[in-house]
């Protein structure tokens, strides 16, 4: 969990548009293999964020929506892109059943969000996104996990 | 022309046969039906598990329901997204194996054009084009269809589906799901008016918005249990950020608001925002596009007050308002059969290399 460590890159974001942007960068920084965690309740920002990190795979924005209902949305860009969201699952196994693993790892890269419903079972090398809304508009956005010194300036 | 649908995209499997694409000769759907009781038994809403123990049963219903052989069939249309990648690899395996072994022409549907030929199962039925708004838990879009095959998407969602709005509110509320029956419920008794939430209009655009609405409702729930914190010390307050519940908890979204007159308010002044929005933006699709014909499908088309509206806002501007019976807006194999009779017609033949996919737009 994010809590208690050490916070290596803390960003404040004033507007979707700026969660976009800073999605935007740390899309540029991906790899292949990459998987990327959203922790974050409602309404902090997490689809935003995913439209940016999407718009620096050279996917359009108006392509990524919640991706609540189908929890897994694939995209043929280069890498492949997964839009994974785990607001709607209850057990472990319900992970086997909507194909989540096929997702992890691999050569495509991965964000997914409300990552906490698969905490204890999430690739060690998970980059860490955590967005905690701190005023109407304004979140807080810290990175964290695989090479740290990457988040220190997007 | 006997068409076999079958549908697997979410949490019902369903099979129907239709004729010619506007006679049902039936149309089953697992949860409305006491086959799961025979069969299933209770089961996680997401397992495909639970799809694969239905779908014999349910398509056998189906044929035995209408008194058609397997010989009789034109052919089989298969929904093969968009949807849930697991639930839509059942029906897809399914039909294609069926297919191979009787040699029946498979063709295979997108779950949206299902929903907009829904119309056509029922009188009267519009003549073309028409505008279709798709609202669902999973959709919301705005197309012009000029013919069969013939679509163009006016707007859609940008982030949340109208539906998963609906969804995400009444588990806030801590009311379960699914969230569209169980707010109707409770706005029955409320003021819509008793709370502004915001409407995205998007005036540039026919695109559609509910995620910050759904925030609304979260941060005017925060402010609320404050309130009632400092006056009740019996009712929770908020949990902080990232504590988790338990694997697979929910941190601090799920508030409970006691209050029942304030729970039938928020449900109330929710839908109207979901409702406004809906209405207003097919409203200027009607004047913009110089089309007198709207047709309103989808789960969420269900809802009596979206009904409702959108039928005096088609009095108001002339416009003829199609809104097919609740069973043929929410979810089902016979609009499959229905856009599948026209795919056939056209000789869009699908291969038994057909694979589903999750994320699949109209066009």
């Amino acid at each position: 969990m994010l809590e208690g460590r050490i916070q290596n890159k803390k960003y404040i974001s004033k507007g979707p548009d700026e969660t976009k942007d800073i999605g935007y960068r740390l899309g540029k920084k991906l790899r292949p293999g990459d998987a990327v965690g959203l922790y974050g309740e409602l309404g902090s920002g997490k689809t935003t964020m995913v439209k940016g990190i999407a718009r620096a795979l050279g996917i359009e924005e108006i392509d990524i929506m919640s991706a609540s209902f189908t929890i897994i949305t694939e995209y043929d860009s280069d890498p492949p892109f997964s839009h994974i969201d785990l607001y709607r699952i209850e057990k472990d196994s319900e992970l086997d059943e909507v194909g989540f693993w096929e997702h992890i790892g691999g050569s495509g890269i991965s964000v997914i969000e409300w990552a906490e419903k698969a905490e204890n079972m999430l690739p060690e090398n998970l980059i860490r996104v955590g967005l905690t809304s701190v005023g109407e508009e304004i979140r807080e956005i810290t990175i964290e996990g695989r090479d740290e010194k990457d988040w220190n300036s997007l | 022309m006997l068409v076999l649908g079958i549908d697997t995209s979410c949490d019902d499997t369903s099979a129907s046969i239709v004729e010619n694409a506007t006679r049902i000769i039936s149309n089953i759907i697992s949860n409305q039906t006491d086959i799961h009781k025979k069969y299933g038994g209770i089961v996680p809403e997401l397992a495909s598990r639970r799809h694969i123990e239905m779908i014999l049963p349910v398509v056998d219903e189906a044929l035995k329901t209408a008194s058609v052989k397997f010989d009789e069939l034109s052919g089989v249309a298969v929904c093969h997204g968009p949807g849930l990648i697991g639930s839509l690899l059942v029906g897809c395996s399914f039909a294609k194996a069926l297919c191979y072994s009787k040699k029946i022409p498979l063709v295979a549907v997108n779950h949206l054009e299902g929903h907009i030929f829904s119309t056509f199962l029922e009188e009267p039925r519009p003549s073309f084009p028409f505008l279709a708004l798709i609202v669902s838990g999973g959709h919301t879009c705005l197309y012009r269809v000029d013919d069969f095959g013939r679509y163009r998407e006016l707007g859609r969602t940008r982030d949340d589906a109208a539906g998963e709005a609906y969804d995400k509110v009444s588990k806030l509320l801590g009311l379960g799901y699914p969230g569209g029956p169980i707010i109707e419920n409770y706005a029955r008794e409320g003021n819509p008016k008793a709370i502004d939430f915001p409407r995205a209009y998007l005036p540039e655009s026919f695109d559609f918005s509910f995620s910050g609405l759904k925030t609304a409702v979260l941060n005017f729930l925060k402010k609320e249990v404050k309130l009632q914190a400092m006056e009740s010390q019996y009712i929770n307050p908020p949990l902080p950020p990232f504590t988790k519940g338990g694997h697979g908890g929910i941190t601090n979204s799920e508030l409970r608001t006691p209050n029942s007159k304030l729970l039938n308010d928020i449900a109330a002044s929710f839908q109207k925002s979901i409702v406004d929005v809906l209405v207003r933006k097919t409203e200027w699709a009607i004047k913009k596009e110089h089309i007198r014909r709207v047709v309103l499908s989808g789960g969420v088309a269900a809802n009596s007050e979206l009904r409702k509206r959108m039928k005096e806002m088609g009095d108001e501007r002339e416009a003829e308002i199609f809104i097919p019976s609740v069973l043929l807006c929410t979810d089902n194999a016979a609009m499959i059969a229905a856009a599948g009779y026209h795919h056939l017609k056209a000789g869009n033949i699908a291969g038994l290399d057909l694979n589903p996919k999750a994320y699949m737009p109209l066009l």
